[in-house]
Order: C-alpha cells, then structure tokens, then sequence
C-alpha cells in the first residue's frame, strides 16, 4: 500500500482531509515543514501558506515550480467573553492586552507583522506575550481564552466558532496571504502526488476550499 | 561471553555518545562561541538562569521540611503521598502543561492569570524539577542514623537543634545531589512552559524553547544552546556523583544509583 505524504501549513488541517483522507498528513508551521524537507524529509507534497518557502526550495532545485492554489485573509479573534472588551484591531493598542501572534518567520507571524505595519500599528506588537510556532497554536491559546486577542486567518475560525469571535480587519491593512504547493525532490511517489495537486485544484478541490472559507487564485 | 557483552556496551555507548558528540562536531567550536552571542541565545541565557534559580530556592525552602516530614513519620496513606510526590517524575511534560492551565490559567481552578509570565515559566519548572530534589532528600534523611537522632534528643537537644545540627548535615551530600538533579531538569524543561508560558523573547524563552524555535531559522544557534545545555548538563551529573559519594564512598567506584 503506498501512503502520500503530504508537508501542509497548519492552516489547512480541516481542508486537506476532506479534499483527500488517504494520504498521511503532517500539519505544521510552513518554516518548520520546508526545513525538514531541506534536511531530506521524504514528502511527497509541501503545501505552504506563503510562497516564500516553496519558492526558496524552488530556487535551491529541492522541488518543483510551486503553483499558486488558494488565498486566504487575516482576522482578529477574541474569546466569546472578551475580557480585554476588544472591537476592533485599534482597541489593540491598550496597555496590558495579552496578544499572541505568530513567531517571525512561521507565516502567519510575517503577515501579522506586515498588516500591523500597513495599518500603522506596528507599536501594538509590545503587547504580544507569546510568540507561537504555527497559527492553531495562535488559536488554541485565544479559545482556551488565555489570551486576549491573536491574529489567526479567517479559515481558523470555524471549527472554534463556540468559543471565540471573529474581528475583521481593515480591507486597507491585508497582506496577499497565497498558498503554494510543490513536488519536493526527495518525493518517493511524484506520480501520485502530481494527482494529489491536480485532486486540490480540480472543481471538487477548489469548492472545498471555497467552503471552508479560504479564496481561490 | 566476555566479546558479547563488551559488544552490547560498545553498541550501547556508541549510541548514548553519538548524538551528544555531534553536537560539537558539525560546526567548529568557535562557530558555536560565537553564536552563543547571539541576542536569541543571550536573552534565552538569561531567562532560564533567573526562573531556574527561582523555581530552586522554592523547591528548597518549601521540599526539605516536606522531605524531612516524609522521611520521619510513619503515617496512613504515606505510599501515597509519595506516589503523588514521584508523579510529575514519569508524566509526559505535556500533561504538566495542560494540568497548570487548568490550575492556574484564566478558566482553571485558581485564576491566577500568570499565564505568559516569567511567573509561569518558574511555576512550571518547579512543578517538573521538584520531586527530583524532594524525593532525593526524602531517602538522605531516611539515611541519617536514628540513634544519633535519639542520642541528640536525650542529650538535651530540641527538634529544631536535631534538624539543624544532626539530620540536615548528615543529609547534606544527598540534599546537594537532589538539588543539582532538579536544577538540571528545571532547565530543561520543555513542554509545560510553551504550553503554560508560551514562548517570547526576553520574558518567556528559556534556553529549550529557544532550540526549538531557532532550528528552523537558525541551526548553529540552535547547535549552540544545544552545546551549552549539553556542558552544563555533563558538569551537574559529576557533581551529583562527588557530592553523593566523593568523600564518603566505601566503594572503589561509584555506584550507579544517581537518579
């Protein structure tokens, strides 16, 4: 029997799986993903939620021309109690709010960084406690209500939509948040994992992602 | 007989060894004195040594009367108590975690709201270092001689003069042993404080979590706290065999009993 396996962002957990349960999966931080790949992890698709990773892999002949296969936006969350009382991402400013982003470097963490920057409110970032690995770390710690507030994408919020609300953030502030994937070199399956990527961006593909809330290129 | 056996211990050491020396060995020593500069590694440095020493002086302030209790009384329910204190020895860090959360997060049972504090770092250090020394000091005073203890007493000597001028310096080689092995779990420590504390730089970031966040980013500063954890490890273990049986040892050698 041969097994897929499949190196994708944190972020899409829920999606992958339902495009295509057979393969394994490993779920993490895209930075953390793309070393284990350039330490000569057998993946047989990374699919990352930024392009910086597939394309310097690609660069390095690791793997194949990444293709650009869904697009997401970043949102604010908070607890349902909302403790810190924050309405929206200016609230963000107040002394002593626990904020919690994702590390440089993790996608989720550059983005955070480029829409505070684009917004002006790059002095926010003192009141960052944590600095998490990957973005459903991001989440957990907003859900579990330890932290006041996080920025997650819009597609983390769903399968939490009990225990946290979702804040939008200014249209003016978006990063270009795109999802690449890639056929690393060290793939034992390059066959099946051609049809994995071509599976992801079929009409059944691209609808599942739709529904899961994630934009198409 | 003599080669098979001598075979397992060569494969055996080879492969404790291995992983260790490569530390070392994949960048030169002076790549990792240098990366050791860096401000990741500097400010990890740092954090680690202020909750560990901190997370120390509880664990030493609050465990040896808790040991000498223990070691001294007869009670009901004592097997217990010291399954309880033995527990977070053998719990995957993980659970440490998840357990101070629902002790001390914002939802948990004693809202304390330290969560991302050097608070809860030194919590939950102490939380996995603790029974090292407390379980330690628990046998070094069950080997302090009860006669001497009697004799004390009926020479005129009060409990607080036993404790402090026969039991406590009697104890003295095990209750150093026990601490040198809680101090190097405490830095260590991993997977309750990025659970409990999380991890920022400068305030929650002990040397560990900074492996883990550098390796992907930067490998020689990973290999160099690496390096260092490694050192400091190494010296605390010898440490722990002197103060046990440097001066006091009927033995030709020492015997393996160090943790």
């Amino acid at each position: 029997m041969k097994f897929l396996a499949i190196f994708a962002a944190a972020s899409l957990t829920g999606v992958f799986p339902q495009i295509d349960h057979a393969p394994r999966y490993q779920f993490a931080g895209s930075d953390q993903l793309a070393f284990q790949i350039t330490q000569g992890a057998p993946a047989d698709v990374f699919a990352a939620a930024s392009p910086k990773y597939p394309e310097q892999l690609y660069a390095q002949r690791l793997c194949s021309k990444p293709a650009v296969f869904a697009t997401n936006t970043v949102v604010l969350i908070v607890p349902r109690a909302n403790p810190a009382g924050i309405r929206s991402v200016y609230d963000l400013r107040r002394s002593g709010i626990k904020l919690v982003i994702g590390a440089k470097g993790v996608p989720i963490g550059d983005y955070t960084r480029k829409l505070l920057a684009n917004l002006g409110l790059s002095d926010v970032l003192q009141n960052v406690v944590s600095e998490e690995d990957d973005v459903k770390l991001v989440v957990a710690k907003v859900a579990y209500g330890e932290a006041d507030a996080g920025f997650v994408y819009r597609t983390d919020v769903k399968p939490v939509g009990a225990k946290v609300f979702r804040i939008g953030v200014p249209a003016a502030g978006q990063p270009t948040v795109q999802y690449e994937m890639c056929i690393p070199t060290t793939a034992k399956h390059p066959a099946l994992a051609a049809a994995f990527m071509r599976e992801v961006l079929s009409k059944r593909g691209r609808t599942t992602l739709r529904d899961a809330g994630f934009g198409l290129p | 007989m003599k080669a098979v056996f001598g075979l397992a211990a060569a494969v055996t050491l080879t492969f404790l060894v291995l992983p260790v020396l490569a530390i070392f060995l994949q960048v030169s020593p002076a790549t990792l004195l240098h990366e050791l500069g860096d401000p990741v590694a500097r400010d990890a440095l740092v954090v680690s040594v202020r909750t560990t020493l901190i997370a120390q002086a509880l664990i030493v302030v609050f465990g040896t009367p808790t040991a000498y209790l223990l070691a001294t009384r007869r009670f009901r329910g004592r097997n217990v108590v010291l399954t309880f204190v033995e527990l977070p020895l053998v719990l995957p860090p993980a659970v440490a975690g998840i357990g101070l959360l629902a002790a001390f997060g914002r939802m948990g049972l004693l809202p304390a709201g330290v969560a991302f504090t050097q608070t809860a770092v030194v919590l939950a250090v102490t939380f996995v270092a603790a029974p090292f020394y407390v379980r330690t000091a628990i046998a070094s005073f069950e080997g302090v001689d009860p006669q001497l203890v009697a004799a004390a007493r009926t020479l005129g000597a009060g409990p607080w003069r036993v404790f402090g001028r026969v039991a406590l310096p009697l104890a003295a080689g095990g209750l150093g042993a026990g601490l040198a092995l809680s101090f190097a779990r405490g830095l260590g420590e991993f997977g309750a404080t990025i659970m409990f504390a999380g991890s920022l730089q400068r305030v929650t970031e002990t040397l560990p979590l900074a492996i883990y966040a550098e390796f992907a980013r930067s490998f020689d500063v990973a290999l160099a706290i690496g390096a260092l954890l490694v050192a400091f490890s190494f010296i605390l273990l010898l440490v722990v065999k002197w103060l046990r049986f440097g001066w006091t040892s009927p033995f030709r050698f020492v015997p393996s009993t160090s943790a």
